[in-house]
């Protein structure tokens, strides 16, 4: 990449992290020895850094229902969950099924059985980038997944919690992608909506996972949808 | 795919999950609110009419953003939006007014804007792309259909001169 570009292109390609390691470093290098180009960085990622911040809230604004309907989109949507009170929220499904949490969830449930599969092969990993909480994407192989929910782990990565065809797991997301940290056999079976949060294995290994992890309050709906929107904080 | 019905509910899916980012990248480009949401309504509309275009496997959003794109070059050419570049002494008269030029109310966002509209179409748009949607090279190559030599070339111009506008107006963006 070297060869051909000129200086303020290698700054540029190393802001973005478009430099190979061994480019990056002569890039490191070079900025140690001239103070102009330092400058320069400094002061282009500043600029960088307050125009997508500038911008970001554009991406957080819900799209109305009106706006919806008028570009024909108005599909109906699986309603948002409500961020939960409960401060250590997961131990909730160490109790067996009751409260408001598990009411908004078999509610959503009801409005939201049919699958809204993804017309693309991107498998796993693209599910749980691109689908909302409470949604379905039909991976390439026919299975239906459902992402749960997303909540932080105490190391700061994203995990969500899933449906995967009879399987419940929970990935946690670096900078390669997503991590399966466990998954186990979904607990009862989602007749009529109904649905088990507690019992059986599946549901032993997930909630040893979040303790494992430290999982803090899951995401609102809106705040799901700005980590969506900016593709999990990566680039 | 089997089921055409089913096909057509989940390329609506996929683009309204696509639509807070299409409305922003959409903004971005016009530099304006009202104008960037008619592009993403003009962006929706095509995307659905072509629906049985799009190439299974690649992202719906690179897709869209690439529809956007297009949709803005043509109507700036026919004159039908406001494309044209903005002197950076016109922004500096226009800074602080809450006048026509002045999209956004918000003053970041309209600093924001302000320092975009500096920057030519093909170079804004690979920088909305990479530094605001988070795409890779290669991703915003294939949205803009150069190479990806041509996306580092276009995002060194763009901040260069946004670098350059901001010097310019005084005090930086913020």
């Amino acid at each position: 990449m070297t060869d051909k570009t000129t200086p303020e292109e290698r700054l540029s390609a190393w802001l973005d992290g478009a430099l190979s390691p061994e480019e990056a470093a002569a890039f490191e290098a070079e900025l140690e020895r001239n103070p102009e180009l330092a400058e320069r960085a400094a002061s282009w990622r500043a600029n960088d850094s307050f125009i997508a911040g500038a911008l970001a809230p554009l991406a957080d604004q819900p799209i109305g229902d009106d706006l919806l309907a008028q570009m024909g989109l108005a599909e109906p949507q699986p309603m948002p969950i409500a961020a939960n009170d409960n401060p250590v929220w997961w131990r909730r499904s160490w109790v067996p099924v009751g409260g408001a949490l598990a009411a908004g969830l078999a509610l959503v449930l009801v409005l939201n059985q049919r699958p809204a599969a993804l017309p693309l092969d991107g498998g796993l990993s693209l599910a749980l980038d691109t689908t909302p909480a409470l949604q379905q994407a039909r991976l390439a192989d026919g299975r239906t997944i459902e992402p749960v929910l997303t909540a932080r782990a105490a190391d700061g990565r994203w995990c969500r919690e899933y449906r995967l065809a009879d399987q419940t797991g929970i990935a946690c997301r670096t900078g390669q992608g997503w991590k399966v940290e466990a998954e186990g056999k979904t607990p009862a079976p989602q007749t009529g909506g109904d649905i088990q949060l507690a019992g059986g294995a599946g549901s032993a290994a997930i909630n040893a996972a979040h303790a494992r992890l430290g999982t803090a309050d899951p995401l609102d709906a809106a705040g799901e949808q700005a980590l969506i929107a900016k593709g999990w904080g990566d680039r | 795919m089997a089921d055409p019905g089913s096909d057509a509910q989940a390329m609506r899916a996929a683009i309204v999950a696509a639509l807070p980012r299409l409305r922003r990248f959409c903004r971005g480009l016009t530099g304006h609110g009202e104008d960037g949401d008619d592009l993403m309504q003009s962006t929706v509309e095509r995307a659905l009419g072509r629906a049985h275009l799009f190439e299974a496997g690649t992202r719906v959003d690179a897709w869209m953003f690439r529809i956007a794109r297009n949709l803005h070059i043509d109507a700036v050419r026919a004159g039908s939006r406001r494309g044209q570049q903005i002197d950076i002494e016109e922004i500096a008269e226009t800074r602080g007014e809450d006048g026509r030029d002045l999209v956004e109310n918000r003053s970041d966002l309209a600093a924001a804007q302000r320092a975009l509209q500096t920057v030519p179409e093909d170079q804004r748009s690979a920088f909305l792309l990479v530094v605001v949607e988070g795409l890779s090279y290669r991703e915003a190559a294939e949205v803009l259909e150069v190479p990806v030599g041509t996306i580092m070339s276009r995002l060194a111009r763009a901040r260069s001169r946004i670098d350059a506008a901001v010097g310019r107006s005084g005090g930086g963006l913020q």
